[in-house]
């Protein structure tokens, strides 16, 4: 029995997931493919509708 | 765990047994301070995945500047060390000892009481659609290549060059670089026998010397030098010709809402395009953009707004037809094909820069890791979700496995982050129970 988390994928959705447990006091183990976390979302200049920075 | 893959998923929720696979970066993550000393004096360069590749980056890279971890991995496939070639630059120059060309992956198991599948999604190639003519006609790009391009960080550091232009850039420079090699060549043979390259080959031609290999690469050097500078010149000739993008073209549902490649909407297509022309305004503030939609998504809160805001302030213009054809055009300038609704006529137009606004399809490992771990997909291959629950919850039709984002399906980053504290309090509850 185990009361960790894995999180498979380490972009905007998977890194959000991880943090959320994290928050709760729980051990979680995020694998990321790439040799970088942050996914597609890292590729993008900006974000709408607010033209915020997507870094 | 980053550079890492999962190889294996046994048990049942509250009890799964986990192998990752932990790749070699042949760099040892806790000596590297992230320095990129490496990558400066590594001589290998390569295609730039990040960029699309458009740019060009080391053997031994980040897969972008602010990456993390901030540690820098070896490429195996283009180290020359690693493919048996005298080099070691890398371990020379890095002053924290960090790199170690004998590392080897290492297999890690776990032991989690749920799953959460984040696995994202990938870009659809639009090459299959021949009438486009994607990677054969020039400055027609994807979406993401010209996000790139708009980027500061980006391989034109965010001017909106064409990619035409770019290229020939590159080959004036790889052209001057072959010049200066074959100079450097000539000048080592003049030193060496201690007479001017004209008498070598005169004598040489004559038949006064003999037939060793390095008068025959000093004939060679020396025959080849003024078809390579013609070559030079020529493209010389057009570089002031080369000029930033000032009209853009963006063809929305490319491989979307279309029977022979994907039936579903990407649903981000539309806002993306209008961001990207209100940006590219923002870059140049002659762009002229015009979007070719066949009806415009704008379906979440300020979206609406946001074109309304980028047609009025930004001189978006908004045309409501299916683009047919791409053709090429003069100046490297593409002609998008379309039927004038207004008009009723067929229109085209020639455009600096083709944008194809792609659709979302499932990422590649996703049917490998649904076999490996036994959850469905969908009819579009995506992550199913469980129908015995009648709501669009996250879990999949395996209990204690999770899905959010583009795994589950296309949806913008807004939608991404809500599904993924969705699916964090659903393994927080697994775990509770389960685990």
């Amino acid at each position: 029995m185990s009361k960790d988390v894995l999180v498979i994928g380490g972009g905007i959705a998977g890194m959000q997931a991880s943090l959320d447990l994290a928050d709760q006091n729980i051990k979680v183990h995020l694998v990321e493919r790439l040799t970088s976390i942050g996914g597609k979302m890292a590729q993008l200049d900006k974000t709408f509708p607010t033209n915020d920075c997507a870094m | 765990m980053a550079y890492s893959e999962v190889e294996e998923v046994k048990g049942e929720v509250g009890n799964f047994a986990i192998k990752v696979r932990k790749k070699a970066r042949y760099v040892e993550e806790d000596k590297c301070i992230g320095c990129g000393q490496c990558a400066e004096k590594c001589p290998t360069r390569v295609a730039d995945e990040y960029n699309m590749g458009m740019g060009k980056r080391k053997a031994i890279y980040k897969y972008f500047p602010q990456g993390i971890p901030s540690v820098f991995t070896i490429d195996p496939l283009h180290c020359r060390t690693i493919q048996g070639k005298k080099c070691g630059i890398c371990k020379k120059v890095c002053e924290a000892k960090a790199i170690n060309f004998e590392q080897k992956d290492k297999v890690v198991d776990l032991n989690v009481g749920a799953i959460i599948l984040a696995i994202g999604y990938e870009v659809f190639d639009p090459s299959v659609i021949e009438p486009y003519g994607y990677k054969r006609i020039p400055n027609v790009i994807t979406s993401i290549e010209f996000e790139r391009l708009l980027s500061a960080t980006g391989p034109t550091a965010g001017h909106l060059e064409r990619p035409s232009d770019m290229a020939m850039r590159d080959e004036i420079k790889s052209l001057e670089r072959r010049i200066a090699g074959l100079k450097g060549t000539i000048k080592i043979f003049e030193e060496r026998y201690g007479k001017s390259t004209e008498e070598f080959y005169r004598q040489y031609k004559a038949g006064e010397l003999g037939e060793e290999k390095d008068y025959k690469e000093w004939t060679k050097a020396h025959e080849i030098m003024p078809e390579v500078g013609k070559k030079l010149e020529e493209l010389k000739s057009k570089e002031p010709a080369f000029h930033t993008a000032k009209s853009i073209a963006f063809v929305q549902c490319t491989g979307s809402r279309d029977l022979r490649f994907n039936f579903w909407c990407c649903t981000y297509g539309c806002m993306h395009s209008v961001k990207e022309a209100i940006c590219a305004r923002e870059h140049e503030p002659e762009m002229q953009s015009t979007i070719f939609y066949m009806d415009l998504r704008a379906h979440g809160k300020g979206f609406e707004e946001y074109c309304v805001r980028g047609a009025r302030e930004y001189g978006i213009q908004l045309v409501r037809a299916r683009v047919a054809e791409i053709t090429k055009g003069e100046d490297s300038k593409p002609l998008v094909w379309y039927e004038d609704r207004v008009t009723k006529k067929v229109e085209r137009r020639p455009f600096d820069l083709v944008v194809l606004a792609t659709a979302c399809v499932p990422s590649k490992g996703i049917e490998k890791l649904s076999q490996m771990i036994g959850f469905k997909l969908d009819e579009a291959g995506f992550v199913k979700t469980d129908p015995a629950s009648h709501m669009d919850t996250m879990d999949t039709t395996v209990k204690g496995i999770f899905v959010c984002g583009c795994a589950q399906g296309p949806m913008d980053i807004p939608d991404s982050v809500s599904q993924a504290s969705a699916a964090a309090s659903r393994a927080a509850e697994a775990i509770k129970q389960y685990g």
